[in-house]
């Protein structure tokens, strides 16, 4: 009860008419911003710093929750439209909602990300309405051998990414996870593989691999073909969902969003392990899965759910905890900050009306995102009617703005590049590049919880078999393994039955 | 196809005649002879935005703008990469007096770990503004009530206690437990140091996967009210006024004489011009005044540690001594 | 282009060179850029520097990474699966096409090269009309006031509204 009355007074602010106009800048401002490959939810918080600075606090807070969203859903619309994943979190969505978009139904995939960004982003918010203080203890429950476990769970993903060849999904994998090691590593400060450069003793950063293995070597598919025009543009900016699609998305939103919000929870492992992993148990449990990867509808909204429930499930330990589990929440913390607002354990109990206010203005934020976007969508839609040639042009500037504004050297650029043709070469042997990042991504963060892990226990490896919840993911990541080994004999037997 | 090729090479040959004639730089000395900036003034930020160096920059050049210190523009240019060697690097190469950029102890530590040419030695450090400190904490239901009984055990038994830290061993979170625990007896060499870059460092003490945190004293604040962690010392030379703070214990109280400053500051190119040196440290003690500093410093928990030109560098040769002798005994250095 | 197949039958010859006749199957020749790939990173994984203090030191990751991706390209190099047709179709590329990717590629190149020595606002311009142009878009109005407008509106909203700052360059602004 003490939660409806909390979230009431939050909603009265909420809904004067300065709470509306600043939930709506933010949206804007978000989206625009998140729309610009490299610039996500991170930049966009970051660069509103200053702005937020000595405004009142509950505006403020609506501004920062419309900027938050609208900059995650403006990354879906890039990695959709130009296969251009801006933020990690985004990678998962352009493997279906891309070549949604090269059959003419940019606008459907569109809606499909808006809408179930909206459902994943509000039951999380719901989740953390009510179990904020209880999640907060799973937040702590996982340490670097769950995290590991974790890990590991998403590597497992690789087979179902292989289009084909498990062999060169593997090497994919195994070649991204080579580069993922270069740089210094965190347990001994040793540089490995950076030729005494600075330039990579952060390591490379994951906009330059994504943007080039995806964005880059897209283009070049485009160049070659670039006197091909879309099938079907009529349509291009419907958003109009048939009954049958909509169905299609119930399951993955209804499941997704709940999985999304409980990894979201989890400090460090976010949207993108978020929303590989809706991304690839959707796949394993579709019984359409052919058609993942080929312009799926629950292929877009699974990752997309995924994420934005993750994104709100990472509010329960920074609300709960005053832990950052994300670079995005870790830059809210500093908004939060200089607010003058410190979550923490004690934010609950000492200032209940700004846990709610904060609470509330998520709803509306994500409220205001789905009624601000759904119309712009025809609009935004129409950059694919952009004659082939000019929009070439004009993605290659969008991925070195998008690079130059997080790294501010040009050494990242030619990496850029070379990742460009590194992907298209690849494509021309048949590899796939969703394994390659995949390992990429969630590489670097297992090798390291293996050797946390293993300092901890001073080299013993039963450290992994003696934690209840470690254990636990390791069966279940097996299990899903061989889920789609038993689905098989399943419906083969079925069939037989049947034929009998 | 010719057309073409003609417009090509016409543009590109416009592009490179602009590129070679680039403009004049620099500042002049005005006409009642005090030096002043007569281009707007870059300040660098050695990592991405949003961290400490980003904040204490985008938050000194808006009180400078906004309190009319510097009448100039100032614009805050992020150079990440290479734990701030890029950033470095980039100043050194530009050696005009409108560049300047913030620093804290990376400056130092980062090149004795052998991953920078350049130490503070290679510029002019301005004035150092403000200070922070470390913080060891344990849970609460810990068996150690402080620095003593802790250091003890680890004398015992060090494989059995694991210190957990955000940065990588030889970086600051690493270094400022060592220099405390080496004064107490410790054998640095056998301490059993975890890194954890992923945000995952206070959840991992939370559950029991660490004993030791190793953190700035900010971030174990929210905890320790709470009543999650107690924190057993504090790395300052003098207890911390405020709430809660100020019942953290010195290491210096329990007998253990060591302290670290996370100290930052600001610093120009190499061989900054006197004029120009003794303008920028004027203003950055009128900012350090001021009272719209005052409150932002309030805000993020900053404490104030004002110091010139000189006794920056004095302070500066001192710590980058103390802090080599312990890398060597790490054998960090490359 | 009637004569697709002659096309790229002579490009393959061209590009492929000596080797294919040693090499048969595209596997082989891939799974050996690969073993000398892993052999490279390998050597790299052992000279690095040991630390003392870890029971799992930091060459041990890249040296298991090492040994998967050369027992994996051996087996590609043995595998001997009909590559789908879409992976050859893929390949067969006009060399007219390969010669417009690789002008492309340098584009990109000689805008990267000049973009902190020259400006974003200039090369951008240059680069989008240019590219554009080159690649078949012949309304050389819309051309030139797209790639005038974008880059002075990316500038302006960079620098001024998100205050990250793009090279300025040559242009006195």
């Amino acid at each position: 009860m003490e939660a409806l009355e909390g979230l009431l007074t939050g909603f009265q602010i909420a809904f004067s008419f300065h709470g509306i106009l600043f939930v709506l800048i933010g949206v804007v401002v978000g989206t625009l911003i998140g729309m610009i490959p490299g610039l996500g939810p991170i930049t966009a918080i970051a660069v509103m710093i200053p702005v937020i600075y000595g405004m009142d606090p509950t505006l403020a807070l609506l501004m920062m929750a419309g900027v938050y969203y609208g900059a995650a859903y403006g990354g879906a619309a890039s990695s959709i439209l130009l296969n251009a994943p801006g933020v990690s979190e985004a990678v998962a969505t352009t493997f279906d909602g891309y070549p949604m978009a090269q059959q003419g139904k940019a606008g459907k995939a569109l809606a499909i990300a808006a809408i179930s960004s909206f459902v994943g982003g509000t039951v999380g918010v719901i989740l953390l309405t009510f179990f904020a203080p209880t999640l907060a203890k799973v937040a702590v429950s996982f340490g670097p051998p769950e995290y590991f476990m974790l890990m590991l769970m998403g590597l497992t993903a690789i087979s179902s990414l292989s289009e084909g060849s498990t062999i060169r999904a593997l090497i994919s994998a195994t070649v991204g996870f080579m580069f993922a090691t270069i740089g210094i590593d965190a347990q001994t400060g040793t540089p490995r593989f950076t030729f005494d450069s600075p330039h990579l003793t952060e390591g490379i950063d994951f906009l330059v691999v994504a943007l080039g293995l995806f964005a880059l070597a897209e283009v070049c598919s485009l160049i070659l073909n670039r006197k091909e025009r879309l099938t079907d543009q009529k349509n291009i900016g419907s958003l109009h969902l048939t009954k049958k699609e909509l169905h299609e998305m119930k399951g993955p939103m209804g499941r997704q969003s709940i999985l999304g919000f409980l990894i979201g929870v989890l400090p460090g492992a976010g949207g993108t392990i978020a929303s590989f992993l809706g991304y690839l148990t959707e796949k394993r449990i579709a019984k359409n899965s052919d058609e993942f990867g080929k312009g799926s509808v629950k292929g877009v909204a699974a990752p997309e759910t995924a994420n934005n429930g993750s994104s709100t499930g990472a509010f329960v330990p920074l609300l709960s905890l005053g832990i950052p589990g994300s670079g995005t929440t870790a830059v809210m913390l500093g908004a939060l900050i200089v607010l003058g607002i410190q979550p923490g354990p004690m934010l609950y109990q000492q200032h209940p009306d700004v846990f709610w206010g904060v609470i509330a203005s998520m709803y509306i934020g994500n409220i205001f995102l789905l009624i601000l976007n759904l119309p712009l969508i025809p609009y935004i839609s129409k950059i694919l009617k952009i004659p082939r040639p000019l929009l070439i042009s004009l993605v290659i500037v969008f991925c070195i703005i998008g690079v130059y504004g997080i790294s501010f050297n040009t050494f990242d650029l030619y990496l850029l590049l070379g990742f460009g043709v590194l992907g298209y070469l690849m494509r021309l042997v048949s590899f796939p590049a969703a394994p390659f990042i995949l390992a990429f991504i969630l590489g670097g963060m297992m090798e390291q919880s293996l050797r946390q892990s293993l300092t901890i226990s001073n080299g013993s490896l039963m450290i992994f078999a003696t934690r209840p919840v470690a254990l636990t993911i390791l069966i279940l990541s097996i299990l899903s393994l061989l889920f789609p080994y038993f689905q098989n004999r399943w419906q083969k037997r079925n069939r037989i039955r049947q034929g009998l | 196809m010719k057309k073409m090729a003609g417009a090509l090479v016409l543009t590109f040959v416009l592009v490179f005649t602009a590129a070679c004639s680039s403009s004049s730089s620099g500042s002049q000395e005005s006409d009642s002879g005090e030096w002043k900036p007569d281009k707007p003034i870059e300040i660098v930020a050695p990592a991405g935005p949003g961290g400490g160096w980003d904040t204490t920059a985008r938050m000194a050049a808006k009180v400078f703008e906004e309190e009319g210190i510097i009448q100039q523009d100032i614009g805050v240019i992020n150079k990440p990469g290479g734990g701030g060697a890029l950033g470095w690097s980039y100043i050194h190469s530009k050696k005009s007096p409108n560049s300047l950029f913030v620093s804290s102890p990376p400056l130092l530590l980062v090149p004795l770990n052998g991953q920078s040419q350049y130490t503070y030695e290679d510029f002019t450090p301005i004035a150092n503004m403000i200070a922070d400190y470390g913080a060891f904490a344990v849970r609460k239901d810990a068996k150690w009530d402080n620095l003593n009984e802790l250091f003890d055990d680890m004398k015992k038994d060090p494989s059995s206690i694991t210190v957990i830290g955000a940065s990588s061993p030889g970086s600051m979170d690493h270094i400022q437990f060592v220099k405390v625990a080496k004064k107490a007896g410790v054998d640095i060499k056998k301490i059993k140091y975890v890194s954890d870059q992923d945000g995952g460092a206070l959840t991992a003490l939370l559950n029991g996967s660490a004993d030791v945190y190793t953190t700035g004293v900010a971030e174990t604040l929210e905890q320790a009210k709470a009543g999650k962690i107690k924190v057993l010392g504090v790395t300052s030379e003098e207890r911390l006024d405020g709430d809660v703070v100020s019942t953290f214990p010195t290491a210096k109280e329990q007998g253990i004489d060591a302290t670290f400053v996370n100290w930052r500051g600001f610093f120009g190119p190499p061989n900054m011009d006197e004029a120009a040196l003794s303008y920028y440290e004027k203003k950055f003690k009128e900012l350090s005044d001021s009272e719209a500093w005052a409150e932002i410093r309030e805000k993020y928990g900053w404490k104030e540690m004002y110091m010139d030109h000189d006794e920056y560098m004095e302070f500066l040769s001192k710590e980058k001594d103390e802090l080599q002798k312990l890398i060597d005994e790490l054998s960090l250095g490359k | 282009m009637g004569n697709g197949a002659d096309v790229s039958h002579r490009f393959h010859l061209l590009y492929l060179g000596w080797w294919m006749k040693v090499l048969k199957t595209t596997n082989q020749k891939i799974a050996l850029f690969l073993i000398v790939l892993s052999i490279v990173y390998l050597i790299l994984s052992f000279r690095l520097p040991p630390f003392a203090y870890v029971p799992v030191d930091s060459d041990v990751v890249p040296i298991s990474l090492g040994f998967l991706l050369l027992f994996l390209s051996v087996l590609l190099f043995f595998k001997k699966d009909r590559e789908s047709e879409e992976g050859q179709s893929n390949r067969a590329i006009p060399k007219q096409e390969i010669l417009i990717l690789v002008a492309v590629l340098l584009f990109i190149l000689l805008y990267i090269f000049l973009l902190e020595r020259v400006g974003f606002i200039l090369v951008t311009t240059c680069f989008i009309f240019v590219c554009s142009w080159f690649l078949g878009y012949k309304k050389w109005v819309i051309n030139a006031v797209v790639s005038v407008l974008t880059p002075i509106l990316i500038y302006y909203l960079f620098t001024s509204f998100l205050q990250i700052e793009l090279p300025q360059g040559v242009l006195p602004i």
